[in-house]
């Protein structure tokens, strides 16, 4: 009895160690719950782009579902998504651009507004236009709100404009046929 | 001598935490503050390490953010919470009692226990019951020497 506890008491304990252990080695390290999913989305007050004069507000996500995609043109993986995003508005979907700049530093601001306008409209006449229009957010605050961590990170509005989902990474034909495409007709249904 | 003495000092030197904005404070207790929270926010992006000690660009928004909060008045607390709110309990590093962090506690204590009573139970019993044996024995240390 004592010799054979004496054996299977480490073997468990090694087994069950091995296992949390293994596990560990194919889990993502970045992945982890988003805090503002099932949230309204928090109150913005943020002008556009391309014609500062307009600004938007949550309302503007009421009744239709959106993609809401935060990027920069600095953001190299900004760049291979957007083509696939493309498509996506070809396809008829809705999809909002969160634009914000790493350069524009809000207490020592270096680059003018023109600039950027300059940039981006280089960028996506490159690559496609993805978007119905983008969102200036001009200090960074707004993706601070929404737990941005870094570009390219998409949200899932629903129709009452609450996030559904917020995905971190690119978009691309795999994340789209099993993540985000599925929760996007769900929400057009509801 | 010169050698020793660098090699002296860069033995005691002390990794610096660099950053190159310069906030600055009319209270020293709220300033105190900031280094405190800037110290134990954990940055969301890059893994590991405070936001006080990254130059992510998300290190420097929360750095800025905290500063702004503490400007406004918060407290400890409101800070920590305004950021959890956001970036969940990742970004503290001092994570809350849940059922699923509870055996962060107990697993050590529980294997110190366990360890305990093996140890209370394993303890040599080295009686030689044998009178004749042990004379036995003596005497052929006896011989030997």
């Amino acid at each position: 009895m004592k010799k054979w506890s004496l054996f299977a008491l480490p073997l468990v304990l090694f087994v069950s160690l091995a296992v949390f252990l293994y596990q560990g080695l194919f889990s993502d390290p970045r992945s982890r719950p988003s805090s503002v999913v099932d949230t309204p989305l928090p109150p913005m007050d943020l002008p556009d782009l391309m014609f500062p004069e307009q600004r938007y507000s949550v309302t503007d996500f009421e009744g239709k579902v959106t993609l809401l995609n935060v990027w920069g043109v600095w953001c190299v993986t900004c760049a291979i998504e957007l083509p696939y995003l493309t498509e996506l508005r070809q396809q008829g979907v809705n999809i909002v651009g969160l634009y914000y700049d790493q350069d524009v530093d809000p207490d020592f601001g270096q680059k003018t507004l023109a600039e950027i306008q300059q940039e981006v409209r280089l960028k996506l006449n490159q690559l496609g236009n993805p978007y119905q229009y983008n969102i200036f957010d001009t200090y960074r605050d707004y993706s601070l709100d929404l737990g941005v961590t870094g570009a390219p990170e998409t949200f899932v509005i629903d129709k009452t404009g609450h996030i559904r989902m917020h995905h971190i990474g690119d978009v691309n034909p795999r994340v789209w046929e099993h993540k985000i495409g599925p929760m996007y007709q769900r929400l057009l249904q509801e | 001598m010169q050698r020793v003495i660098v090699m002296a000092l860069l033995l005691f030197s002390l990794c610096a935490v660099a950053s190159e904005e310069i906030y600055e404070f009319d209270d020293p207790a709220r300033e105190a503050l900031f280094k405190e929270l800037t110290l134990e926010l954990r940055c969301p992006q890059c893994q590991n390490q405070n936001i006080a000690d990254s130059n992510a660009m998300i290190a420097r928004d929360l750095r800025r953010k905290v500063y702004q909060l503490l400007q406004q008045g918060k407290s400890r607390e409101e800070v920590i919470d305004y950021m959890k709110a956001r970036y969940g309990d990742f970004v503290s590093y001092e994570p809350p009692v849940t059922p699923a962090t509870i055996w962060l506690w107990v697993l050590p204590v529980g294997f110190v226990i366990l360890a305990g009573w093996v140890i209370a139970r394993s303890r040599p019993t080295a009686r030689v019951d044998d009178e004749d044996k042990l004379a036995k024995a003596n005497a052929m240390l006896e011989n030997d020497e």
